[in-house]
């Protein structure tokens, strides 16, 4: 029983990290209609430098306020200067230009800084308790409730405040949601900074629990992809549900030991299947918008 | 067909064949040996970025898991190299046609769908052959099906008439014209423009009697071919392969420098090519981190989906052509 | 990069004012020890070695281009100087490939000194082979490095090392069914944790091997896996970035005394133990292949003189950089005694195979080259512990049983380096 609860734990911990990505991409995707490849590659940066303030000796608060702040810097970077000329391309095309900005902060990222084993510790990583003789740290408790809270800040957010508001109507049809005066750049900047800080955040959890490498985590969104599809790329809810199964799913399957090497291809076969029963009662592609 | 468009055509194509018999002749000569072994990557990349430079520019697909599909050919080729005694040129065609058969079921899903939710299930391929070739590992002459053996590597046998490093690398420049002459004249022919009618409206491709299914896989199928001989010939080329060469994260920036290189032209290709191994390369051996060029390869991908939308090989021919006007 | 210079000029400025109040450091003693700047015609020497992730392996060519400096300072080969190029092959074949490729043709080295690498060796060895060079490595980590007639390596490499740390423990610590967390890279973990694993059965204990992608992301179930298994003692068969990732899952956890943790050479760095604390005093047991850093002996202080004088900031000082000044001594005292006009490849190959019966502080046993199909000379070592901060040895030099060591004997039965 205590290990099942153990790899379970595991895999919440790591579910909720691909969750909280998902959930970014997918908050960006409704608003501006970006699925953002960069969203690893931010998360990386903001990961390297709380590392890099950590071990400048700064106090613990401000290398995780440089962390979020990079994360939201980068992304607004891209929203406010480069988005807007791709505007009215298809998403697809928007999609390939963030991997653009994915290449160039990764090979910045990988020249700062070298290839040396760096571990990064957060100060919640000594604090833990025991459940059915299983440690569990602050830290993985502060991933799986971030994610939690998150999901449901953003969903009230999205659901409740005029801003929310603006943003739905711009998913749903940009130029209608111009002409009845929703100030467009205001309401999409304030999309790329949310995003941006919860990749900063996530890059920074995922560099505590997982692991500190630039290139792993940059390509982290892959798996963050896959919840984000759960959700159709659109519902919060069901990219958080997707993130924190294919987590749990990914777990789970180390323990049969035939399977255990294949483990991590749960996150693509869940996200191929959805995306055929989503398709199912297409026949053709007519000029639909994806 | 008048006259001038006529020698156009034929000058273009002398300029081609021009192109190809220096870097036959010529250049495995005069280059040292690790530049031997660099340029042959690149060219077998070349054929690779062809496959998605067609699926890109006839049907505006978004292909992200080319490199894993490389890594298939390889495997395969790698497989059938230890279990039979055949000619290579034999297990690089079967090696290629499996690919291909593999790439075709892969589009299955595909062919109800365009855009983002393609480019995402060939991410999705891509990042699932990344995690099937570390758990099983490429062949190295053991015993059973996966034929990995805890030891040394066996012999990885090369063509009979290219053994030498520069002989591979002609061998390859060659295998390399020939994949991209046949996809060029499937682009000429029926498929082509059938591809051109399905990238403008499959409503009206189907109307005009278009088998839509039919073309958009004969598209994959022959990208996967050629992701297949570029596999085959890679591992000939480097006569071990490693789960490490084939990530995700490979196949996403092939897809990109296919596009800077600049799609529909086999020019593109060949840059695209030359930037995803040379490049590098030149950075390491000046003592520059390569890590660099991915900020030059970033940039530049934005800069071609911004502003260029024919990459580099666009806007050299556009260069030439405004140079031929100049001069007339 | 950037960054890591930066603070290190902080602590190299730092060094210098401490240095300047305390004790000089001995002058290193390399080659002929003339102090006389060689100036002849150079000679012409490679390293490559492997260093990005998953892991550095950069020491052994680093202490090897120290050494070679010194050497150059002091007479060089009989007054020509080693030029030494290194090329990094960044854990990718086909760069291992180039740049091998490079080294051997374009750049005509004589031979090849303080290579670490895990992959540039599979994708190398029938290219030295084929061109009768030599590679005398330092940190070699997979089969290839001592399955070939043109490889001879310092260092013992995870087979012996990980065998030795599994003897002590199953000795001294009571193991009973061991866990082998290595690399699924079939030449290197699935090789070294195999014949661990026959090892284990030939003293009629049990062992699994837990092989792992070596980009896993996930380091945490790699340490659950272990848990699952119910074993009471991990081996980690990795580079000490992986090692000390699941250290700390493990410390997490509070697995420290659930297991017996034991490893082979890569955690013996002496930048293992700030990141390693207080939580894993007396519970970390390392197997060393060469000498512990802090001992008395003339090599191992020499390769400190050697390294304070001549390396360089970022050069790491673990067993592959003791390793890699080990075979740059070896091999530039064979220089020594060639004429300095004859060494060329072919003559340079046939010294280096003529090597035997060298000794050395740093090793528990003879060094030996040999005209054989394989080469292992070095495959006894220590077991030490980390305890406060430290490494500490207890247990010295001792050699290990295993049937992979048959023909090694046989050998040295014939070099009558053994009865």
């Amino acid at each position: 029983m205590k290990i099942y609860a153990i790899f379970m734990i595991s895999g919440l911990a790591v579910g909720s990290l691909y969750a909280l990505g998902g959930i970014g991409l997918v908050v960006l995707r409704r608003a501006t209609g970006f699925l953002n490849f960069a969203y690893g590659a931010i998360a990386a940066a903001s990961a390297m430098i709380c590392w890099q303030f950590i071990d400048w000796g700064f106090a613990g608060p401000v290398s995780w306020l440089m962390s979020i702040l990079t994360g939201v810097i980068l992304s607004v970077f891209f929203g406010r200067y480069l988005a807007p000329s791709l505007a009215w391309r298809e998403p697809v095309v928007k999609a390939v230009a963030t991997l653009g900005f994915a290449l160039i902060i990764l090979g910045l990222v990988s020249f700062i800084w070298d290839d040396a084993a760096r571990k990064l510790v957060l100060p919640t990583d000594k604090i833990g308790f025991r459940l059915m003789e299983v440690r569990i740290t602050v830290t993985r408790i502060i991933a799986f409730g971030s994610s939690l809270l998150i999901a449901l800040g953003t969903i009230l957010y999205l659901e409740k405040t005029r801003t929310g508001l603006q943003m739905r109507a711009l998913a749903n049809n940009r130029a209608h949601s111009a002409l009845i005066g929703i100030p467009i750049l205001k309401v999409e900047t304030i999309a790329w900074a949310l995003s941006g800080a919860l990749a900063g955040f996530t890059g920074m959890l995922f560099g505590d629990l997982v692991r500190l490498d630039p290139t792993i985590i940059t390509f982290m969104v892959i798996p963050a992809i896959a919840a984000a599809i759960c959700g159709r790329l659109e519902s919060l809810f069901l990219t958080f549900i997707g993130g924190l199964s294919i987590g749990v799913a990914e777990a789970m399957l180390t323990l049969v030991k035939t399977a255990a090497p294949f483990r991590s291809l749960v996150a693509f076969v869940v996200a191929v299947l959805v995306i055929l029963w989503m398709q199912r009662k297409q026949r053709l592609v007519f000029q639909t918008e994806d | 067909m008048d006259v001038i468009s006529h020698f156009r055509q034929e000058s273009r194509t002398y300029a081609a064949l021009g192109f190809v018999a220096i870097c036959v002749i010529v250049l495995p000569v005069v280059i040292d040996s690790i530049w031997v072994k660099v340029l042959t990557s690149a060219v077998i990349f070349t054929l690779a970025a062809y496959g998605i430079s067609l699926l890109y520019s006839q049907l505006g697909l978004v292909n992200l898991s080319q490199v894993a599909l490389i890594g298939v050919g390889g495997w395969i080729m790698l497989r059938l190299n230890y279990a039979v005694q055949l000619p290579f040129e034999l297990n690089l065609l079967v090696s290629a046609v499996i690919t291909a058969f593999i790439g075709m079921i892969l589009a299955l899903p595909a062919m109800r769908m365009k855009g983002l939710y393609l480019a995402l299930i060939t991410l999705m391929v891509a990042g699932g052959f990344q995690i099937i070739f570390s758990a099983i590992q490429f062949p190295n002459g053991g015993a059973g099906f996966l034929g990995v053996a805890l030891q040394s590597p066996g012999e990885m046998r090369r063509p009979l008439i290219a053994e030498s490093d520069t002989a591979y690398l002609r061998y390859s420049i060659i295998v390399v014209v020939l994949g991209v002459m046949l996809a060029a004249a499937h682009n000429r022919g029926r498929p082509g423009r059938a591809w051109a009618m399905i990238r403008k409206s499959e409503a009206n491709a189907m109307a005009a009697g278009v088998n839509v299914t039919l073309y958009k896989l004969w598209c994959f199928t022959l990208s996967g071919f050629l992701a297949g001989v570029s596999g085959g010939l890679l591992a000939g080329a480097l006569k071990i392969l490693d789960a490490k060469s084939f990530p995700a994260g490979e196949s996403i920036l092939l897809f990109a420098l296919s596009i800077v290189g600049g799609v529909g032209h086999w020019m593109g290709a060949v840059i695209a090519g030359f930037l995803y191994r040379v490049v590098p390369a030149i950075f390491n051996n000046i003592g520059i981190d390569a890590d660099l060029s991915l900020v030059i390869f970033g940039a530049a991908l934005l800069h071609a989906i911004m502003t260029a939308p024919n990459g580099i090989a666009g806007q050299l021919s556009s260069l030439f052509q405004s140079l031929g006007r100049q001069n007339k | 990069m950037f960054m890591r210079n930066m603070g290190l000029a902080l602590i190299l400025a730092m060094g210098l004012i401490s240095y300047s109040q305390g004790v000089m450091a001995a002058e290193p003693e390399c080659g002929a020890n003339t102090g006389q700047k060689a100036t002849g015609d150079p000679i012409v020497v490679g390293g490559i070695n492997g260093n990005a992730p998953p892991g550095d392996f950069s020491g052994g060519t680093d202490a090897a281009a120290a050494y070679f400096l010194c050497v150059n300072d002091n007479g060089g080969i009989n007054g020509r100087p080693i030029k030494y190029i290194v090329e990094n092959d960044q854990w990718n074949p086909e760069l291992a490939a180039q740049v091998a490729t490079k080294l051997v043709k374009d750049d005509g080295v004589v031979a090849l000194v303080g290579n670490g690498s895990v992959v540039s060796m599979a994708v190398n060895a029938k290219l030295y082979k084929d061109e009768d060079v030599m590679a005398m490595a330092s940190a070699c980590a997979i089969s290839d490095c001592y399955e070939n007639s043109n490889i001879v390596s310092t260092n013992q490499g995870p087979l012996p090392s990980g065998i030795g740390a599994l003897k002590f423990a199953v000795e001294e610590l009571g193991t009973e069914h061991a866990a082998c967390i290595g690399f699924n890279i079939p030449n290197n973990g699935g090789w070294a944790c195999d014949w661990a694993g026959k090892y284990m059965e030939s003293v009629g204990k049990k062992s699994t091997a837990l092989l792992m992608d070596p980009s896993a992301v996930d380091l945490n179930s790699v340490y659950l896996q272990a848990l699952a298994e119910g074993v009471d003692t991990i081996m980690l068969m990795l580079p000490a970035g992986p090692a000390l990732g699941i250290l700390k899952v493990a410390e997490e956890q509070d697995g420290g005394d659930t297991f017996k943790w034991i490893s082979p050479t890569p955690l013996y760095d002496p930048t293992v133990p700030e990141a390693l604390g207080d939580y894993w005093n007396n519970k970390l047991y390392v197997n060393i292949e060469l000498g512990p850093f802090n001992s008395d002996g003339p090599d191992n202080q020499n390769w400190i003189a050697v390294m304070d004088k001549y390396g360089e900031d970022g050069d790491r000082r673990d067993t592959f950089s003791q390793s890699g000044y080990l075979s740059a001594k070896f091999f530039v005292d064979t220089l020594l005694k060639m004429d300095p006009a004859e060494i060329n490849r072919t003559n340079v190959t046939k010294a280096i195979k003529g090597i035997s019966g060298l000794t050395s502080d740093l090793l528990c046993g003879p060094y030996y080259v040999g005209d054989f199909d394989r080469h292992m000379p070095n495959h006894a070592g220590r077991m030490v512990v980390y305890a406060d901060n430290e490494f500490k040895v207890v247990r010295d030099c001792y050699d290990i049983e295993s049937s992979y060591l048959d023909s090694i004997r046989q050998q040295e039965r014939q070099l009558k380096l053994i009865q």
